[in-house]
C-alpha cells in the first residue's frame, strides 16, 4: 500500500474511492506505455514511478492533491453513469442512485446530489453543448483542410440546431420533465448560462463577427429558433422527427428573410418619405 | 468534587473488587480525564455513568422526548430521514439508536417509496396478460420492503428493550435487527452498510474521533453518515431564552415525569458541551469523510451533519 502523502486536513485517512479511480486510471496509462516502451524510451515505467505524469487537477480549494481525482470529478462520473438509467426512472435522484451503484458506490451517494435531479440534468446539457462544439470544431477544419464546402447560413445553422436535438432522442420521452426542472427558479441561473452558450458557440462557428447590435439580434433569433423546435419535437410523432426538421427549415428561413425584409422596409420607408417631401414641395409651390 | 460523591458511594456499593480495579484501571488507560455535564470525569467513570443515565431514563425516554421538545423532536427525526431519502435496497445502521424512532421511519418511508415504484411499475405494464399481472403481486408483496435493512445498536441493554417492545406493539418486525454494541467498537466488518446514522448519541460518546472512524470503517464507499444532535445557537436572544428552559424547565420535567432530576441535568450539561457546528464538521472531516456539510435545525438548537465516503 503506497503511502501518500495527504493534505493537512485530511490528516487520517485517504480516501476509499479516489485513490482506486486514480488506479483505474493508471491502468491504460501503463498499457500504453508498455507497448510504446522501444519508442518511447523516455516514458516512464509504471512499477518503478506508480504516480506518473498526470494533469493536474484543479480543486475547489486546492484541497486535492494532484494524484487524486477531485470530488467533482467522482461527481461527473457517477452523473455520466447515471444518464443510462434516464429513460427507466427519469431524471431523478433514483436514476443517480443506479448510476452510482454501477460504479460501485453506494446508492446513498445520490445523496450528493439534489434530490429533483437538477444536476443530472444540468450535467447531461453541458455535455450535449461540449459535443455539440466539438462537431462543430471538426467541420470547422475539415472546411479549412479545404476537404468540404463551407455551408451557406442558414444551412449550417439547420444542420447545427438539427445535431444538437437529436441528441435528445434516447431521452425524448423524460424531456419534457426535465424542461419543467429547468425552469425552477433555482435552477434558471445555469439553465440559461447553458443555452446562451450554446447558442454562442454555434454563431461563432457560423462565422458571425458582428461587432454591433446584430450580436444581440442574432443570439436572441436563433435562441427563439431552438426553443420552438425543440418544443415541436416534444409532442413529434413522425418517423425520424421529419416534421421537427421541416419546422426548423421554415423558422431559419424566416430568420434570413427577416433580414430582407427589414432592408427592404428601410428602403421602402425611405422612398416613401421622399416621395411625400416631393409632394409637399410641388403642393406649396 | 459535590457532584461526585453520590457516585462514588454507588460504586463502593457495587463491591469492594469493582472498586479495586477501578481504582488500577484508572491509573492506566481511563487515566485521560473528561466531562460528564460540567464536571470532570475520568474516560472510564465517564462511560459508566452514562450508561446508568441511561438505564434509568429508558422507561420513560420517549415520554420526556416529547414532553422536553414539545413534540418537536419528531419533526426534527422526519427530517432526517427526509433528508436521507432512502432508496429501497438501502442497508441502515442506526448507532445509539435506542428506542427505534429513527429506525421505524426509515422502514415507513422506504415501504412508501417502494409501492410508489410498483405504482409505476403497474402503469407501464398495461398490456400484460392477468397470469403475469397476479405473478407480479406475489413477488411484489413478498418484497415489500424491497430487501431494505435497518439494524439498530445501543450500548445499553435497557434501551434496546424498550425499543423492541416498541417495535413489537406497533408491528414493526420484517428488515429490523436489534444489536448490543458500542459506538467507539462496532461488532460489524468493514464496507458494510449504505447509511449510518447517530440521532442524539453522539454527544453521549466518550471518544468521538473513535466513534467517527468506527463511523468510516463500517460505512460501503459511496455510503453517507448522517448525524443528528443538538448544537449551538448563534441568535443571542434564542440563545438566553434556550439556556433559561433548558436549566430551568428540564430538570424540573425530568423530577415530575420520571423521577430523575440530575439524569436530566446531566442531558442538559452535555450539550452546552457538545463541539459547536464547525468544529464537529472539521472532526467529520478529519475522520476521512468528504462532502461534509450540516444543517442547522430551530437556528441552531438542533443540526444535522452529513458526509459521505468516497
Amino acid at each position: 500500500v503506497r503511502c501518500q502523502p495527504s493534505p493537512p486536513r485530511r490528516a487520517l485517512q485517504a480516501s476509499a474511492v479516489l485513490r482506486r479511480v486514480s488506479d483505474e486510471q493508471k491502468e491504460p496509462l501503463a498499457s500504453s506505455s508498455q507497448q510504446q516502451f522501444d519508442a518511447h524510451p523516455t516514458n516512464h515505467q509504471p512499477e518503478q514511478e506508480p504516480q506518473g505524469p498526470r494533469p493536474s487537477y484543479t480543486g475547489q480549494g486546492g484541497q486535492e492533491s494532484e494524484d487524486y481525482e477531485s470530488e467533482e470529478q467522482l461527481q461527473h462520473r457517477i452523473l455520466t453513469a447515471a444518464l443510462e438509467f434516464v429513460p427507466e426512472h427519469g431524471w431523478t435522484a433514483e436514476a443517480i442512485a443506479e448510476g452510482a451503484k454501477t460504479l460501485g458506490l453506494s446508492a446513498a451517494a445520490a445523496g450528493m446530489f439534489h434530490s429533483d435531479g437538477s444536476e443530472l440534468i444540468l450535467h447531461f446539457v453541458s455535455q450535449c453543448n461540449t459535443k455539440l462544439s466539438e462537431l462543430l470544431e471538426q467541420e470547422q477544419k475539415l472546411v479549412q483542410l479545404g476537404e468540404a464546402e463551407k455551408k451557406p447560413t442558414d444551412q449550417f445553422l439547420r444542420d447545427a440546431v438539427q445535431a444538437r436535438l437529436r441528441m435528445l432522442i434516447p431521452y425524448i420521452e423524460k424531456w419534457p420533465q426535465a424542461l419543467s426542472i429547468l425552469l425552477l427558479p433555482h435552477n434558471i441561473p445555469s439553465s440559461l448560462n447553458l443555452l446562451a452558450s450554446m447558442i454562442d458557440d454555434i454563431w461563432h462557428y457560423a462565422g458571425d463577427q458582428s461587432t454591433d447590435f446584430n450580436w444581440y439580434t442574432r443570439r436572441a433569433v436563433l435562441t427563439g429558433i431552438y426553443n420552438t423546435t425543440e418544443l415541436v419535437m416534444m409532442q413529434d410523432s413522425s418517423p425520424d422527427f421529419e416534421d421537427t426538421w421541416r419546422f426548423l427549415e421554415n423558422r431559419v428561413a424566416d430568420a434570413m428573410n427577416m433580414g430582407n425584409t427589414a432592408n427592404q422596409v428601410q428602403s421602402t420607408g425611405e422612398a416613401v418619405v421622399q416621395g411625400l417631401m416631393g409632394a409637399a414641395v410641388t403642393v406649396s409651390n | 468534587a459535590v457532584g461526585l460523591c453520590p457516585y462514588r458511594a454507588l460504586l463502593a456499593r457495587r463491591g469492594g473488587a469493582l472498586r479495586a480495579l477501578c481504582g488500577s484501571v484508572r491509573g492506566l488507560a481511563a487515566g485521560a480525564e473528561t466531562h460528564f455535564g460540567f464536571q470532570t470525569v475520568t474516560e472510564a467513570e465517564r462511560r459508566e455513568k452514562i450508561y446508568r443515565v441511561f438505564e434509568s431514563v429508558a422507561k420513560k425516554y420517549d415520554v420526556m422526548n416529547d414532553s422536553m421538545t414539545l413534540g418537536i423532536h419528531r419533526v426534527w427525526k422526519d427530517i432526517l430521514v427526509h433528508k436521507m431519502n432512502p432508496t429501497p435496497g438501502t442497508l441502515l445502521l442506526d448507532v445509539a439508536g435506542g428506542t427505534g424512532d429513527i429506525a421505524f421511519r426509515f422502514i415507513n418511508y422506504v415501504r412508501s417509496v417502494r409501492e410508489r415504484q410498483l405504482q409505476r411499475k403497474l402503469r407501464h405494464h398495461q398490456n400484460l396478460s392477468w397470469q403475469e399481472i397476479a405473478e407480479s403481486y406475489e413477488e411484489d408483496k413478498s418484497k415489500s420492503l424491497g430487501d431494505s435493512q435497518v439494524v439498530v445498536c445501543d450500548i445499553n441493554k435497557e434501551m434496546l428493550k424498550v425499543g423492541k417492545q416498541k417495535a413489537q406493539h406497533l408491528g414493526y418486525s420484517k428488515g429490523l435487527s436489534w444489536v448490543l454494541g458500542n459506538a467507539e467498537e462496532l461488532p460489524f466488518d468493514d464496507d458494510k452498510f449504505d447509511v449510518y446514522t447517530i440521532a442524539f448519541g453522539i454527544r453521549n460518546v466518550t471518544r468521538i474521533d473513535l466513534a467517527l472512524q468506527e463511523a468510516y470503517r463500517v460505512l460501503k464507499p459511496g455510503g453517507r453518515f448522517l448525524c443528528l444532535e443538538f448544537s449551538q445557537v448563534s441568535n443571542s436572544l434564542l440563545s438566553r431564552l434556550y439556556d433559561l428552559y433548558s436549566f430551568q424547565v428540564i430538570p424540573v420535567l425530568g423530577e415530575v415525569i420520571a423521577g430523575d432530576w440530575k439524569s436530566y441535568q446531566y442531558l442538559v450539561e452535555s450539550i452546552r458541551r457538545f463541539p459547536p457546528q464547525e468544529e464537529f464538521k472539521a472532526m467529520i472531516e478529519d475522520a476521512g469523510f468528504f462532502k461534509v456539510d450540516y444543517q442547522n435545525l430551530n437556528l441552531g438548537i438542533v443540526a444535522i451533519h452529513s458526509g459521505f465516503k468516497l
